[in-house]
């Protein structure tokens, strides 16, 4: 690449100089995006920009690529690639050097491609397009990036729409897209977030793998610093618009200066650093599974005949595990992987063969499931959006579960309600408030308090941090265990974050297509005899070694 | 989209006829006044009545002269009109063609007019075009075919110097142009409020498309915007285009009744109209399994042509 070698090593490829964006609001007063943002990436690095949701991470992303939307406003600065300001080009020249010079790789190959196109269409226009190819040029070229990406069977991906491919497949149809016009610059916006723990870290050795072969310059924002520690060379920290420290990351990480990013590396959660006491001593089990099975997609309506053959889908095959009076375990596994659907199980929301052995009482289908054994088993669900009521006041959504369950005065309930609210960390007077006028953190404090407030013997916990940013995530699992040794009350923590897992659960359950592989003490996570699926998962996870390193813990 | 996916929606189609058979035929037992009334005239005597209730049968169980009316009609035979004295089969497939003419022509001018037009104020999504776009949409979906049609009349047919024909039908083979001259005026009251919903929905399918991520995707490939519109986004929005419209065909086959009527055009909805002013039974049941017929195979069809469009829609 010409362009490349004639730049001293010392030299910026992307320099972005004091640049200040806000966005216009129809009442006047502006938002601020970003802040004098100066950020420089050196020819061959990997810039890891790292900020929590709302941080002006992905405006920076946009504005490089000159992508904004009609009320942003360009105070000042400069976006220089190669020395020449992005900001003075026209539209016409900012349309050429888009996927030609700068190209990007997003967040979601399930949204990013276009759903009636074929694959290898969507790679080989951008190279007709910019590198003037044929079309015959076109298909072979871009064959021969979807090879170098390391799909097994390029031909054939080439004549498949996007629906046809797994997410994995997709991701790399993506980032060969992005590497096709050998751009000086690529964006990764958090591209492996939504994808499953192993085909992440798949897509994260790509990545490693084309990144010494092309020696492409990256910037490669993401929120995880785990994650960032593994990819990048030098760290950029954004919050509220303002890049707050910049540097190598052995620097950044290991010797943080900012409170910022010191709070964030606290936030992360670690294997090694516990958050609960050993779990209490327990002759029996409080919950016991046996041979529970759910299979989703059987024929039922008398019109079946209509329907087309629908395939089964086994949800869960004989599963069974006990949980022990105040214990917490974690289950685990990718999606589909069957977890969500033991959680609806034990909540009384799906169907199943099998029995449920429940404080001594037993449950064989979910018809059983009477209102004593809903009052003692709560939930508490990923979203808190969907699963407050918008129109209910916070005090008002307490006090369902107080009305459903107990015999309280009117007095007794309101008292409770503040109760509820102090054990959450949360001011009384949330209580009048509506869940869209709380963050999302607070609002799963209130879904929280809201399962405890029946006081159960077990709660299920359903993904109920992956929705939260990092520091937002530590403090509700902190108050989440704080809260359940306090009442004794046994958890079930299912999530696919097996760092944060390790750090709060006593023993851990691994879950695959449906199947229970793995079962074991949360201290026993690295023993020999783990299933060979376990190990992957555990491998596949970067963790941040508090050097600011990152690597594999034992 | 496989052979049994085909085999299983015809089977729909047909239980679904069957059904509105015997909901036919079950409200045309409950309407006062038989066959025999209709075809002897109010001043009939109760013996005379008897009589021919006897004669054609209508004395006997509701079940047996459904079973004799179904198993009559899968052989073709439709039975004879009771007003005209003619085969109901000659009298309704006449009208049949007639309206036939008419909904092609609405239903052509209305996705001619209405998908460019909502795919422009997409486009154009905030800006004063697209806000006179949608305003005139607006109106347009709340003006009923009567109003339009009233209306098309006043300034177009009114006496004195009519530009258009008032009414009536000139059949294609006879003159194209005397076709035409007589078609626009009630084609034009069939289009207009369909045409204003149509567009609406295409606008808002194409902007939703437009704010998609993979078209987002395709600008920052460097795409340039004729790609991106033609390439990208248009045949993501036709498919949910084409559902909208074979669905708004169950809506153009009410309209075609009044507009029919008002313009006085020799279709479905003017004998339909006829026939139950006169009580003629076979010809009232035979249109409406008719419409139903109409109605299910239509989405039959879209369903098929969405199919096609969109490669993630595969029937087995």
């Amino acid at each position: 690449m010409p362009a490349r070698d004639g730049i001293a090593a010392q030299c910026s490829v992307l320099d972005i100089r004091d640049y200040t964006l806000d966005y216009e609001t129809p009442h006047g007063v502006p938002v601020q995006a970003l802040r004098n943002v100066s950020l420089s990436i050196r020819p061959g690095r990997t810039m890891g920009l790292v900020g929590e949701s709302g941080s002006g991470k992905t405006s920076l992303a946009w504005a490089i690529m000159r992508y904004l939307p009609a009320n942003a406003a360009e105070r000042s600065g400069r976006i220089e690639l190669l020395g020449e300001d992005l900001r003075t080009k026209s539209d016409e020249e900012v349309q050429n050097l888009r996927g030609r010079r700068i190209s990007m790789v997003f967040q979601d190959p399930g949204t990013s491609l276009n759903p009636v196109l074929r694959l290898g269409e969507q790679i080989a226009e951008a190279l007709t397009r910019h590198r003037g190819f044929s079309a015959k040029e076109a298909r072979e070229e871009s064959e021969a990036w979807l090879a170098r990406t390391g799909i097994s069977r390029p031909a054939d991906m080439m004549n498949r729409y996007p629906h046809e491919a797994s997410g994995g497949e997709k991701q790399r149809v993506v980032i060969a897209t992005a590497f096709a016009c050998n751009p000086e610059v690529i964006i990764f916006d958090e591209p492996t977030t939504a994808l499953d723990i192993i085909t992440a870290r798949q897509i994260l050795d790509l990545f490693d793998d084309l990144h010494d072969e092309t020696g492409v310059t990256a910037l490669y924002i993401s929120h995880d610093l785990g994650l960032v520690s593994r990819v990048a060379q030098d760290i950029a920290m954004i919050d509220r618009g303002e890049i707050v420290e910049q540097g190598a990351c052995e620097e950044v990480f290991g010797r943080p200066r900012h409170e910022y990013t010191r709070g964030l590396l606290a936030a992360v959660p670690h294997p090694d650093r516990r958050i609960v006491d050993a779990a209490p001593a327990a002759a029996g089990n409080l919950l016991d599974l046996k041979g529970v099975n759910v299979s989703y997609g059987e024929r039922k309506s008398i019109l079946g005949f209509l329907e087309p053959k629908r395939e089964v889908v086994r949800g869960a095959r004989d599963v069974s595990f006990g949980v022990k009076p105040g214990e917490i375990l974690g289950i685990v596994g990718e999606s589909g992987s069957g977890k969500s659907t033991l959680a609806k199980v034990l909540a009384g929301l799906q169907e199943f063969e099998g029995t449920v052995e429940f404080d001594s009482r037993t449950y064989s289908r979910r018809r059983d499931i009477d209102r004593e054994y809903r009052r003692t088993v709560q939930i508490v669900f990923q979203h808190p959006d969907a699963s407050l009521n918008p129109r209910q006041t916070i005090g008002k959504i307490l006090s369902r579960p107080l009305k459903l369950y107990n015999q309280l005065s009117r007095s007794e309930i309101a008292r409770r309600i503040r109760e509820l609210l102090r054990s959450v960390l949360l001011p009384e007077e949330y209580s009048a408030r509506f869940p869209h006028e709380l963050s999302g953190g607070e609002k799963q404090r209130v879904a929280i308090a809201r399962a405890f407030a029946a006081e159960p013997q077990l709660v299920i916990c359903d993904e109920i941090t992956s929705s939260l940013d990092v520091s937002v995530q530590a403090a509700v699992a902190r108050l989440l265990v704080e809260l359940q040794q306090q009442t004794g009350t046994a958890c079930l923590f299912i999530t696919h974050d097996l760092n944060l897992v390790r750090q709060l659960a006593h023993r851990i359950a691994v879950m695959q297509n449906g199947d229970l592989v793995d079962l074991f003490e949360t201290s026993q996570a690295r023993a020999e005899e783990r299933h060979s699926y376990t190990r992957q998962l555990l491998d596949a996870v970067p963790v941040l070694l508090d050097s600011g390193r990152q690597g594999r813990d034992s | 989209m496989s052979p049994a996916y085909l085999l299983r929606r015809l089977l729909a189609v047909i239980l679904v006829l069957w059904i509105v058979t015997i909901a036919v035929f079950a409200i045309t037992m409950v309407l006062p006044g038989n066959a025999a009334i209709m075809i002897l005239g109010e001043y009939a005597t109760p013996d005379q009545v008897a009589a021919l209730e006897e004669r054609l049968g209508l004395n006997r169980p509701a079940a047996v002269q459904y079973f004799e009316w179904l198993f009559n009609l899968l052989q073709g035979d439709l039975g004879m009109s009771l007003r005209l004295s003619l085969p109901v089969s000659e009298v309704v497939g006449s009208a049949f063609a007639n309206s036939a003419m008419l909904a092609a022509t609405a239903l052509v001018t209305v996705t001619v007019v209405a998908v460019p037009l909502g795919i422009f104020a997409a486009l154009k999504r905030g800006t004063k075009t697209d806000l006179g776009i949608s305003f005139l949409a607006y109106t347009g979906t709340a003006m009923p075919e009567f109003v339009t049609a009233t209306l098309l009349l006043v300034i177009f047919a009114a006496p004195g110097n009519p530009l258009l024909p008032a009414g009536g039908f000139i059949p294609p083979g006879e003159s194209i142009a005397g076709f035409f001259h007589h078609v626009i005026l009630p084609a034009g009251a069939l289009s207009f409020i369909l045409t204003a919903h149509i567009a609406r929905q295409v606008r808002s399918e194409m902007s939703d498309v437009l704010s998609s991520d993979y078209i987002r995707a395709a600008r920052l490939k460097g795409m340039r915007e004729r790609r991106v519109v033609r390439g990208h986004a248009l045949p993501n929005s036709l498919a949910p285009a084409v559902a909208v419209i074979s669905l708004d065909i169950g809506y153009l086959l009410g309209g075609i009744i009044v507009v029919e009527e008002i313009f006085a055009w020799p279709g479905l909805g003017r004998l339909l109209i006829l026939a139950l002013e006169n009580r003629d039974l076979p010809v009232i049941q035979v249109i409406t399994l008719l419409l139903a017929m109409v109605y299910a195979l239509t989405n039959l069809i879209s369903d098929l042509v969405i199919a096609a469009l969109d490669p993630r829609v595969r029937y087995e």
